[in-house]
């Protein structure tokens, strides 16, 4: 797990934070196996140079769970992928909508496509709405 | 496009979800309940294929894909405002 840190701090200096924060999240969420997903560089290199604001990734979680209608009751986190909680792609694609008419703006269909992960989908709003402004 | 981190779609596939999307798009610009019945519509018709349609019948997956574009070109016009359904076949009327 520490060589595939490692490898992502490497290629971009930006990530040691995000690296350390996935740890802790990790940590408090254990038997979680999105971890190692999460570390891959692939999905690095997508990742926007700053980590989304918490409340942004909270408004997300609960649209995710209106969406998909989830019980209350589900831990939904940044960390959680769309298929972990059931979604399939045409869920997907009902959370994106959802989400763009929430924030207000309008997201393009290749970057809809790579998101996979609540915090995916919170990263891409911040950058988004910080374009807008 | 093959960098995507996502699960690896078909090109097919990436039709079907775009033109989901764009009736999707299109039931925001109609009005309240309207739009609701019409996300409505749409989403339990996408899923129905989804689950009932072989992802390998191509010709009949892309004759429902021409199909919904037409029906989105007719939608997407500002004169139409709804979207309804008509069951024909399960309740089969006397032919006559």
């Amino acid at each position: 797990m520490a060589a595939t840190t490692g490898a992502s701090v490497s290629i971009n200096s930006r990530l040691t934070a995000r690296a350390s924060s996935l740890k802790l999240a990790a940590l408090s969420n254990q038997g979680r196996s999105t971890l190692s997903f999460r570390l891959r560089p692939q999905t690095a290199r997508l990742r926007v140079s700053c980590a989304a604001k918490s409340e942004t990734v909270e408004k997300v979680c609960q649209i995710v769970k209106k969406q998909l209608a989830l019980p209350n009751d589900t831990a939904v986190t940044g960390e959680s992928t769309f298929v972990s909680l059931g979604a399939d792609s045409l869920d997907t694609v009902e959370i994106v909508m959802g989400l763009e008419e929430e924030f207000g703006i309008s997201v393009e269909e290749d970057s809809a496509q790579s998101i996979l992960t609540v915090q995916d989908a919170a990263d891409l709003i911040e950058k988004l709405k910080e374009k807008d402004a | 496009m093959g960098a995507s981190s996502g699960p690896r779609l078909s090109g097919i596939q990436k039709q079907v979800l775009s033109l989901y999307r764009e009736f999707l798009r299109v039931a925001r610009s109609k009005s309240g309940e309207d739009r609701h019945q019409i996300e409505s519509i749409v989403s339990a018709e996408f899923r129905h294929n989804s689950n009932e349609i072989d992802c390998k019948n191509f010709i009949y997956i892309e004759y429902l894909l021409r199909r919904g574009k037409k029906q989105l070109e007719q939608l997407k016009s500002p004169d139409i405002v709804g979207l309804s359904y008509l069951n024909v076949g399960s309740s089969q009327p006397k032919k006559t």
